[in-house]
């Protein structure tokens, strides 16, 4: 093919444009398997990355992964030990999977990751990690056999993937009741000695800040927590596991 | 307590410290921890051939103390996308009465887990809603679109991506609407307008009264 790479912005500009006006969650599946089988891509996932608490499963916003694939990977949580994952949550630059770096003697389970992919043709890939804002963290990674990737299809690939991520976003809307960061630390510890019984100004006291400081950190995790008072704020971060007991 | 104070040619006279407090971050922030070198001079100051009486500043202050920034200027004259990075626009480069390009854009780093963030883009998006202004021009680096989409922004590409200084950046417009003010001002906290507006009282009006500097 000979694409300048005036063609590829136009691909990626009318990808962007043919998914807004898409609503449902088929719809821009289908789209997106479309443009990226363009570029070689058979396979994709888009999801947010799982604090230690959460389940692989629990993340995901959309996937087209090979029949079997997700069962296993889900089944052996490899997610805690796929490089791919690991570079996302260190990087803020788009890589190819090959740029992901692990010791193929030191940790076998990386390597087993990566090598039991291939039997479902997902032999390499590209990944775009996300990095938004209240600590949400996610990534979008897709893969195939024969990818076109070089220095003329990264960048439209890059906006494409972009874009697709924030349209899966929009439509399941991940954001609310996770990631530790929604509270900052102060919000958080003037929580934890609120569930300890403290009263704001105990509080203060033990921070050593004004009680005037410590009511407006609680007022602000009242309203990220969409609480209407103390009670249910504590309530609600613990049953977020924003604070411990 | 951290207000945003909008700063034109009218008022600038009021704030020159903190004039200068924006200059010297943008040195210590876009130079030595973001390494644009070529941005680099040796008074310590960050200051380039759009902070002129057309700039307009949106500046977080708290107790006297910059603590983050950003810059608004007309297209309609040569601005920074038409002089220096027209090569990251793929079509037309927007330039009209109602659309502003902004930059400087930062937040100090021991500000940058709190609100300070989403205050600045609420600031950005009240004051240009008031001003008539329909969208915004930027370069930004790539990693902050899902940022900027994240707080409510609607954000249309003007090319592709393009490495530069080492990051993968891209022109883009960002769309002033009441829906992202709203969306913003949620994630800041912040209940309704929160612009300060300091007017300098003129002095071809003797009637008022004096004001201690």
């Amino acid at each position: 093919m000979s694409h300048s790479s005036f063609d590829y912005a136009t691909e990626a500009f009318d990808f962007i444009g043919r998914l807004e006006a898409l609503s449902s969650v088929p719809d821009v599946m289908d789209e997106m398997a479309k443009s990226f089988a363009l570029f070689g891509f058979e396979n994709f996932i888009i999801t947010g990355l799982p604090n230690l608490k959460e389940r692989f499963d629990q993340v995901v916003l959309l996937k087209k992964w090979p029949l079997g694939w997700f069962d296993i990977y889900a089944k052996e949580d490899y997610v805690r030990v796929d490089p791919v994952i690991r570079l996302c949550r260190n990087t803020v630059q788009p890589f190819e999977w090959s740029e992901a770096p692990f010791d193929r003697d030191r940790e076998p389970r990386a390597a087993e990751v990566m090598d039991r992919a291939t039997d479902f043709r997902m032999r390499d890939g590209f990944c775009l990690p996300i990095h938004g804002i209240n600590g949400y963290e996610a990534c979008f990674s897709m893969s195939g056999v024969d990818l076109d990737l070089s220095s003329r299809t990264k960048p439209a690939l890059h906006l494409m993937a972009m874009y697709a991520f924030e349209r899966a976003r929009q439509l399941l809307n991940p954001l609310p009741c996770r990631g530790a960061g929604l509270l900052t630390p102060r919000e958080r510890e003037a929580l934890m000695w609120a569930a300890a019984g403290k009263s704001a100004a105990d509080t203060g006291d033990i921070l050593g800040i004004t009680e005037r400081t410590v009511t407006a950190h609680i007022v602000s995790a009242c309203q990220k927590l969409e609480a209407t008072n103390k009670t249910q704020a504590v309530a609600r971060a613990m049953q977020y596991k924003l604070i411990q007991a | 307590m951290t207000h945003i104070h909008v700063i034109t040619s009218d008022n600038r006279g009021l704030y020159e410290d903190g004039i200068q407090q924006f200059y010297r971050l943008r040195h210590q922030i876009f130079v030595e921890e973001r390494g644009w070198t070529d941005l680099s001079h040796s008074n310590g100051l960050e200051i380039d051939a759009y902070d002129n009486e057309h700039a307009v500043y949106l500046l977080a202050i708290d107790a006297g103390r910059v603590v983050g920034g950003q810059r608004l200027y007309p297209t309609l004259l040569p601005h920074m996308i038409s002089d220096v990075f027209p090569h990251l626009v793929q079509r037309n480069i927007p330039q009209a009465a109602d659309v502003l390009e902004w930059t400087r854009y930062f937040v100090v780093k021991e500000r940058r887990t709190g609100r300070t963030d989403c205050r600045l883009l609420a600031a950005m998006q009240e004051y240009c809603l008031e001003n008539g202004i329909s969208e915004v021009t930027a370069v930004v680096e790539m990693w902050w679109l899902p940022r900027w989409q994240q707080t409510g922004f609607k954000v249309r590409p003007l090319g592709l991506p393009q490495i530069i200084e080492g990051q993968p950046c891209i022109a883009a417009a960002v769309e002033i609407s009441t829906a992202s003010l709203e969306h913003v001002r949620k994630l800041a906290g912040l209940r309704g307008p929160s612009l300060i507006r300091h007017v300098r009282p003129s002095p071809s009006h003797p009637g008022m009264p004096h004001v201690a500097a």
